[in-house]
């Protein structure tokens, strides 16, 4: 506790960019999984969240 | 600590994914299922629809149309297909019988699992474009942040393509897709430079980012005939996108909050 700062980026700038490229894989793989990948099972469980989300279905 | 970050964005992203499921079920659900009971019907042909029985299903169908786990496909039907231009959208009645869904799950936890990974998936995606443009996401701006990507991945997308109902008609579901993932990684590009940079330059070159995939235009469908009525369309775009918007506006704040709190070293 005695050590914590309040900076606004406690990352360093390589860390951040790791961390923001790894976050937009993973994040994108969700996504993509989610919304757009063509397998019925995929779509038959996620069917109203795709929908709801707008995402391009049928 | 970057796998704290990652957390971070993943524990927003499971709360807001809870909000949504409640959200959905409240109004934009039972839209989805009202329609569902004008979908089968098919529009212009005037053809019986299918019945189907679940039990009978052959899983080899799932193969004949990506549309449909469990719809049995006769040669009629098949003929129909072949023959109708607009096949995706009301080819997939008795989809959600048992089976369809993922480890025999109800529609409901179907439904909760993937607004789960999907919150999940924007939560991450948020904080990724937050972390390599170098703006955090706090408690005060969390709302904005919300704001914008509900603007890049909902409303700009749905100026082309508005969110449909079953039953609706369609242009091919790739070129959809296609033109969907473009609209979104334009607009939130567009967003960026518009909201983001200061010169004047970039603030016009973001608009022309944004404006790109409407004046190229979203793949149509040759036929708009369908037999789900027009209002409940027009109350399920409406219920979409604002319910979208409270997800995003949740997530935005929620990431925030567990920046300022918890994700700080």
């Amino acid at each position: 506790m005695a050590t914590s700062t309040v900076s606004s980026i406690p990352l360093s700038l390589s860390d951040r960019l790791t961390a923001g490229i790894v976050a937009l894989l993973i994040g994108g793989f969700l996504v993509f999984g989610a919304g757009l990948a063509n397998s019925a099972v995929l779509h038959d469980t996620a069917h109203d969240t795709r929908h709801s989300y707008g995402f391009p279905c049928h | 600590m970057i796998v704290r970050t990652l957390l971070a964005a993943i524990v927003a992203g499971l709360i807001a994914g809870v909000f949504m499921t409640g959200a959905q079920e409240l109004r934009v659900v039972p839209l989805i299922l009202h329609a569902e009971e004008f979908e089968g019907e098919a529009p212009a042909a005037g053809e019986q629809p299918a019945a189907v029985q679940p039990g009978t299903a052959d899983p080899a169908a799932a193969n004949h149309d990506q549309h449909s786990s469990l719809k049995a496909v006769s040669p009629i039907d098949a003929l129909l297909d072949a023959l109708s231009p607009i096949t995706p959208a009301y080819a997939h009645e008795g989809e959600h019988e048992e089976g369809g869904i993922m480890f025999g799950m109800s529609r409901f936890s179907g439904t909760l699992i993937a607004n789960l990974v999907t919150g999940s998936g924007f939560a991450l995606l948020l904080a990724g474009v937050s972390l390599v443009i170098g703006y955090p996401i706090t408690l005060r701006n969390g709302a904005l942040w919300g704001a914008c990507g509900w603007l890049a991945v909902h409303m700009l997308p749905a100026i082309g393509l508005p969110p449909e109902l079953p039953g609706f008609p369609a242009a091919e579901l790739g070129d959809r897709q296609v033109w969907w993932l473009a609209t979104v990684a334009l607009s939130a590009a567009g967003l960026y430079l518009l909201v983001l940079r200061e010169e004047i330059a970039a603030k016009i070159i973001g608009l022309v980012l944004i404006a790109a995939p409407h004046v190229y235009g979203a793949p149509q469908p040759s036929d708009i005939s369908s037999n789900v009525p027009a209002v409940l369309g027009a109350e399920f775009a409406v219920a979409a996108l604002a319910t979208t918007l409270a997800f995003w506006i949740v997530l935005g704040v929620v990431s925030g909050f567990i920046n300022d709190r918890f994700a700080k070293a």
